[in-house]
């Protein structure tokens, strides 16, 4: 025996226009719809404004310069990145810098936080220890320039520092966008 | 996990997108609305995917957006409320021979566009429809006007 199909009796469920027709049209819940997507437009312009300005970085707010109490090093970099983008932070070793060869040293979380990819040109020895690495130099004519390749993995704030080791670092904060 | 969120998290995105851009009249898509379409989804899939290619990730996040489509579903189907936000509420264009102008203005529908429903249904003027009515799918329904109307 067949089972017997569920049945209900059909109701004028459906609002109707004028006692006729049947449209289920809500004109008071489109006025407030109209009235959020004006909102949101305003918003979605808002984020592409902030996004030219670099708020998400890649933009002019999102540089930024540090430099060494003694001016002897300064540093270029993003303090707002985004995760999986490339980003370069470029130290300059300056001529009051008087050393015979030059040594940097970066601290751990340039490479867990922010990704350290390669540096630029390659360092003759490398050093771990201290929280971080010493990279060391062939020292050529200064000014000479460093460059630190990141992408970033995650999103977050990362604390990196650079410098000449064992005097005082610069120190940094990285937002890293998702 | 990550991906899975990043999957559902980018349906949402886009579907509250996809609603914001809004109704257009005409049961195909015009070529820019096609445009529209894949451009976004394409640019979606990036931040989606990430750099996560395998087959794992691929059936992960599919099986999350598929979730994700039925709870909205689910949900669309038991809270009218629900699915008023989800799919909008028709819209009356034309109501007894005259326009709902703000409907039109706010939906950016023109007359032409009524007018091609129109024709489609085998009415050659405007004056020979009683009603038109924007459906939730983006339609545009008619109504001729009868003998006494």
């Amino acid at each position: 025996m067949a089972s017997p199909a569920f049945k209900t009796p059909v109701t004028d469920s459906v609002a109707k226009i004028n006692h006729e027709l049947a449209v289920g049209e809500d004109l008071a819940f489109q006025r407030k719809w109209w009235r959020f997507e004006r909102a949101l437009w305003v918003l979605f312009v808002m984020i592409i404004a902030l996004d030219c300005m670099g708020a998400f970085g890649r933009g002019p707010l999102a540089k930024s310069q540090i430099e060494s109490a003694d001016r002897a090093i300064e540093a270029d970099y993003e303090r707002i990145e985004r995760t999986g983008t490339p980003s370069m932070m470029t130290v300059k070793v300056n001529e009051a810098a008087k050393v015979d060869q030059i040594e940097l040293f970066v601290s751990d979380s340039a490479v867990s936080g922010l990704g350290l990819q390669r540096v630029i040109p390659a360092p003759e020895t490398t050093k771990i220890g201290s929280g971080g690495f010493t990279y060391r130099f062939p020292r050529g004519s200064l000014p000479a320039v460093v460059r630190f390749e990141f992408q970033p993995v995650g999103a977050g704030f990362y604390h990196i520092a650079v410098g000449k080791p064992g005097e005082a670092l610069m120190h940094m904060t990285v937002a890293v966008v998702p | 996990m990550d991906a899975a969120i990043r999957a559902v998290l980018g349906y949402f995105f886009l579907i509250l997108v996809v609603r914001v851009v809004g109704r257009r009249p005409g049961k195909q898509l015009t070529p820019f609305e096609f445009v529209l379409i894949f451009f976004i989804g394409g640019l979606a899939l990036t931040a989606i995917v990430g750099d996560e290619r395998s087959f794992t990730n691929a059936i992960c996040q599919v099986v999350a957006v598929a979730l994700a489509h039925y709870a909205i579903t689910w949900t669309r189907s038991r809270s009218p409320r629900f699915a008023r936000l989800v799919d909008g509420t028709p819209l009356i264009l034309l109501e007894r021979h005259e326009w709902r102008t703000q409907t039109l203005e706010r939906m950016h529908i023109a007359d032409a566009d009524v007018m091609f429903a129109a024709r489609d249904h085998g009415l050659s003027s405007l004056s020979e429809i009683d009603s038109a009515i924007l459906e939730r799918n983006g339609d545009i329904s008619i109504l001729p006007r009868t003998g006494n109307g």
